[in-house]
């Protein structure tokens, strides 16, 4: 006996329907999205941090490729991608630590690739993608001595974090680094609210690649997002709303 | 030559994703025992066995990777080479216990608990400090409205929580940890909610970029 969960099926469909379309009208019309601090302010440190040949730090989390959390981390690999293009040619470029070892080959491969776009292979090195430790309080403890002998002004963690995300960001605060931090954990995110000067709340993680790169497909899947929020929004009041009624689904 | 080996890759990573994915949402009483069904289903698990060994090869080569990093530092006495020295010796020590007296043996346990566990439990207790001091910090950094909520939030709920804060059994101990239950329950699960809603629509379409190759974190060449 063979069961098709078809509503699943359709908001899968849905979705890629949206991104679709949304990446069609993208050639004509540019979206506009509300400004989010975080990103802004990255820019600067970013143009600050080449200028004065200091280096960029990119955490991707303690999460692994197989895991559930693998999401941000991927998100967050899309804003490697970009911070890596604009600080090949820096005296010092950037690195990039993670607790997993799958992560730190796809991150090398991020760092190829935006070194090969930049002209700049020849600059690559695989050492500057590394995993730091394979669990959450190892990776943590090797960060101080990374911050200081690296010369590292700016910190950035974009991943799967847990308590450790708290530890990790405070690291950068103490080394007067300029610190964003976000991840998908809903309590993480409040323990990263207290201890990085510039922290990501909800799905602004996953807006990187629409923020820094501009890219037609994360503009479009921002869109997309924001429309299926609407419709899971009207979804939640019409239920209240028919609940009020002694309507039951 | 290269977009081809490219748009060869896209499209073996797309399939198996798609495969995969599919797997979630169809139910079956069991799993048939012959037919196209069965093949796909056998081809699926076989695919997921791959990625857990895939990951477990990685775990070894991110471990030659971080060799490699503190090695460099030592043969080029860049800044903080001692640590690195210091690394490379426990690595290797850990290594050849592990190997002689295999990953259980008493030898081997004596570094987990007496260097790795106390060193990650005194970490867990300094994080209760960090958390403490960086909210005075957040005041001074970020003195506006929301941080005065979330530390007031958060000294209520400490209140309403924390041992020997205020006096057991009394009306205050009543009202806190009324309060307490109110603001984890109901206004904290909502918000939580809410910001969960939004992370869960993040995290399915970045897997959808990456399932249709719009993201390519295999390499983008």
């Amino acid at each position: 006996m063979m069961g098709l969960d078809f509503l699943g099926l359709t908001v899968l469909a849905l979705m890629i329907i949206l991104l679709v379309i949304y990446l069609a009208m993208g050639k004509r019309q540019a979206p506009i999205f509300r400004e989010i601090p975080a990103f802004e302010a990255l820019k600067g440190a970013i143009e600050r941090a080449v200028e004065a040949g200091e280096r960029v730090h990119f955490s991707l989390g303690t999460g692994s490729v197989i895991g559930t959390d693998v999401a941000p981390a991927l998100a967050g690999l899309a804003t490697l991608a970009e911070i890596a293009r604009v600080t090949s040619l820096s005296d010092r470029p950037a690195v990039v630590t993670t607790g997993d070892g799958a992560m730190a080959i796809l991150a090398q491969d991020t760092l190829r690739s935006a070194y090969t776009q930049a002209g700049a292979l020849d600059r690559y090195r695989p050492i500057a993608a590394r995993m730091l430790g394979p669990t959450p309080f190892s990776y943590v403890a090797s960060l101080p001595t990374l911050l200081s002998s690296e010369d590292v002004s700016v910190h950035i963690l974009l991943g799967a974090f847990g308590a450790e995300g708290a530890l990790a960001a405070d690291f950068g605060e103490r080394q007067n680094c300029f610190v964003m931090a976000g991840t998908d954990d809903v309590q993480s995110q409040a323990l990263l609210y207290a201890t990085a000067a510039h922290p990501l709340i909800g799905e602004e993680i996953f807006a990187g690649g629409a923020y820094l790169r501009r890219d037609r497909a994360h503009l479009a899947s921002l869109r997309v997002q924001d429309a299926m929020r609407l419709i899971l929004i009207l979804g939640i009041l019409l239920e209240a709303l028919l609940g009020l009624l002694g309507v039951d689904l | 030559m290269r977009l081809g080996s490219y748009l060869l890759w896209a499209a073996v990573a797309t399939a198996v994703g798609i495969l995969v994915l599919l797997g979630y949402f169809v139910q079956l009483d069991a799993i048939p025992a012959e037919g196209w069904l069965q093949s796909i289903f056998q081809l699926r698990l076989l695919l997921m066995r791959w990625a857990v060994l895939l990951a477990g090869v990685a775990l070894f080569v991110g471990l030659i990777n971080l060799l490699a990093v503190h090695w460099s530092k030592v043969s080029e006495q860049a800044r903080g080479w001692g640590y690195s020295a210091v690394f490379l010796l426990a690595f290797l020590a850990t290594l050849i216990l592990g190997l002689i007296f295999g990953p259980d043996s008493a030898a081997v346990l004596l570094f987990f608990n007496y260097i790795q566990m106390p060193v990650e439990t005194t970490l867990s207790a300094l994080l209760a400090i960090t958390l403490a001091l960086a909210g005075f910090r957040l005041l001074a950094r970020r003195p506006d409205l929301i941080s005065a909520i979330f530390i007031g939030t958060a000294f209520l709920v400490l209140l309403g929580s924390g041992p020997g804060l205020i006096p057991s059994g009394g009306m205050l101990d009543s009202f806190f940890g009324g309060l307490r239950n109110w603001l984890a329950q109901v206004s904290a699960a909502g918000g939580a909610r809410g910001i969960l809603l939004g992370v869960a629509l993040g995290s399915i379409m970045t897997g959808l970029r990456v399932l249709l190759a719009l993201d390519r974190p295999y390499g983008d060449e």
